[in-house]
């Protein structure tokens, strides 16, 4: 007997004409509901308010003292009086003076690390080594010593934030050279570029995914530790340098010594406010023009 | 004499009276490994003249692209010599354009035209970026491009970034094309039709190219030339003429012929190596 193998069907061809069949629409215009809840802004600003809405329900309604957990609408009305009369904007400026000189100066000396790095062997060794050493120390651990080193004064926070700044970029740029792959190599070498050029033409842009994740960890650990050590020794330098010169920590800082809580949360909300801004609005702008246009962001 | 030895002969004479390109002798090639020290190819020696389309050909491990890696530049023979126009070949330059198999040869962050200005103004070929545009759109519209000049390569569909990639070797104007299995990523029909563009091509200006590739039929049609290789590590089998096939005489004996009497060379090898690993056991 033999086994039961399922068999060829053997049926009529069939050709169909494609015409104006009424397979109903095509292309549909969305409803502005729709395209509101496509909107990631939208969908995330909600968020936002519900958080608003809920903080002050709870406030009001369980009488939790203002030194404890100030209203939201206290903390509104503090940052308001904040930013037109205790010219906290001024103190945001004066934080961000120090960081964009330790974040520029950090990204010169990375640059030129990990430019040494791809290009020699003892120049790797050297970066290799000194990131697996300084990498894990906090930056603001090194505050103390810098300002045995520097006095009192910005210089010693730049210092600081140097220490944030170089080992991240530095390893993910090292990192993302590492990773360009082999035939973009072979093809700027194949019309004669060598040396620095090569670096810049094809390395550079080729890793530029990874560098730019270099550069995003590199802000955000120089702003938390500008923040940190503002917090910490924001007062002297304050004392040292004139009030007007105290940065955002330094308002929180102080605020929480005269007990103005709605103050210490409205700066706790500009230090919040401030990286958002620079990491939804700097850096997401970057990448829409550069790695997203080049379709290079699934690295 | 068959007709087809005298034909042969009529070629090779006639090759005599030019002096070649490129000219590979007595080449072994050897890389590192993590474990391993590999011979790549074995005292392989061949004459590729103008207008060539030359082809080496043979199976995975016969060395073939080691070989082309070498004439452009990316490797130094342990023996013997590669020269271009009597030039010894010491390192990479824009006198040898490669095309690879890969897609991501193309620069991802510069469009279709600047991919190609990039290497007419690296490689030293135009001086003003006006004079390299111009010579980019030439090309581009060759590769039948034009309205995809300021598109970025990830846009592009795999058998338009071989083109650009072409359009951009051919641009340089090298004294040789090196090709590595070019179309190997593409589908089926995609390929034919790059084989027929490429085909084209060469007939506007009989550019000498150098293809590597693992398909005796893409050879056949693709290549004037053909060399041989056998594996581990690559020797010279044999070098053939495939001058008259092409997509339009698939069918004909001849074709069939070379493709069969190639299929046994290569397919000799691999009956020798089964048994040879068959001892092993």
């Amino acid at each position: 007997m033999t086994p039961l193998v399922p068999q060829i069907v053997i049926r009529p061809e069939i050709e169909t004409a494609v015409g104006e069949a009424d397979h109903g629409e095509v292309a549909r215009q969305l409803t502005l509901w729709e395209k509101l809840v496509d909107m990631d802004p939208v969908r995330k600003f909600s968020i936002l308010i519900l958080l608003m809405v809920v903080w002050e329900a709870y406030t009001q309604l369980s009488g939790v003292s203002e030194l404890i957990l100030p209203k939201f609408s206290s903390t509104a009305a503090a940052l308001w009086a904040a930013i037109t009369g205790e010219q906290l904007m001024i103190m945001v400026w004066n934080s961000m003076k120090i960081l964009i000189t330790g974040y520029v100066i950090g990204l010169v000396i990375a640059t030129v690390l990990s430019t040494a790095a791809i290009m020699t062997r003892f120049g790797s060794d050297v970066l290799s080594t000194l990131t697996a050493m300084l990498n894990p120390l906090p930056a603001i651990a090194l505050l103390p010593l810098a300002l045995l080193w520097f006095g009192l004064g910005s210089d010693s926070i730049v210092f600081t934030l140097l220490h944030s700044v170089i080992w991240p970029v530095a390893l993910n740029a090292h990192t993302g050279f590492m990773g360009v792959s082999e035939t973009q190599r072979m093809v700027g070498r194949n019309y004669g570029l060598r040396g620095l050029t090569y670096v810049v033409k094809v390395l550079i842009p080729a890793a530029f995914p990874q560098i730019l994740m270099g550069l995003k960890i590199g802000w955000a650990y120089a702003w938390r530790t500008l923040i940190a050590a503002e917090l910490v020794f924001g007062g002297a330098i304050a004392d040292t340098e004139g009030t007007a010169s105290g940065g955002l920590g330094w308002f929180v800082f102080s605020n929480q010594m005269d007990m103005q809580i709605p103050h210490v949360f409205a700066g706790l909300f500009m230090v919040i406010l401030v990286g958002v801004i620079v990491e939804n609005v700097i850096f997401t702008n970057i990448e829409i023009k550069t790695i997203r246009k080049w379709g290079m962001q699934a690295q | 004499m068959t007709d087809g030895a005298q034909a042969a002969a009529g070629v090779s004479s006639a090759a005599a009276a030019v002096d070649p390109i490129l000219d590979v002798d007595g080449v072994t090639l050897q890389y590192k490994t993590k474990e391993h020290l590999i011979t790549a190819t074995y005292r392989v020696g061949f004459k590729v003249y103008p207008a060539d389309r030359f082809v080496l050909l043979g199976p995975s491990g016969c060395g073939k692209s080691t070989l082309l890696k070498g004439v452009a530049g990316y490797m130094t023979p342990v023996e013997g010599n590669m020269r271009l126009k009597g030039v010894d070949i010491k390192e990479p330059g824009p006198d040898r354009v490669m095309v690879f198999q890969e897609f991501d040869q193309l620069l991802p962050w510069k469009t279709v035209k600047q991919n190609i200005t990039f290497a007419l103004m690296n490689g030293g070929k135009c001086k003003t970026q006006r004079e390299a545009d111009d010579l980019a759109m030439q090309y581009i519209k060759k590769v039948k491009l034009d309205r995809f000049e300021d598109t970025y390569p990830h846009m592009l569909s795999g058998g338009m970034k071989q083109r650009v990639a072409i359009a951009r070797g051919m641009a340089m104007e090298p004294d040789i094309l090196l090709m590595d299995e070019p179309f190997a990523a593409l589908d089926a029909l995609t390929r034919r039709q790059m084989q027929e563009e490429l085909l084209a091509l060469w007939e506007d200006t009989h550019f000498t190219v150098l293809f590597v590739t693992h398909s005796i039929e893409e050879a056949l049609i693709v290549g004037s030339r053909i060399l041989v290789l056998s594996p581990h590590p690559g020797q010279v089998k044999a070098e053939l003429n495939a001058h008259d096939l092409n997509h339009g005489n698939m069918s004909s004996p001849e074709f069939g012929e070379l493709q069969t009497k190639i299929h046994d060379m290569l397919f000799a090898d691999r009956i020798l190596e089964d048994e040879l690993q068959g001892e092993d056991a």
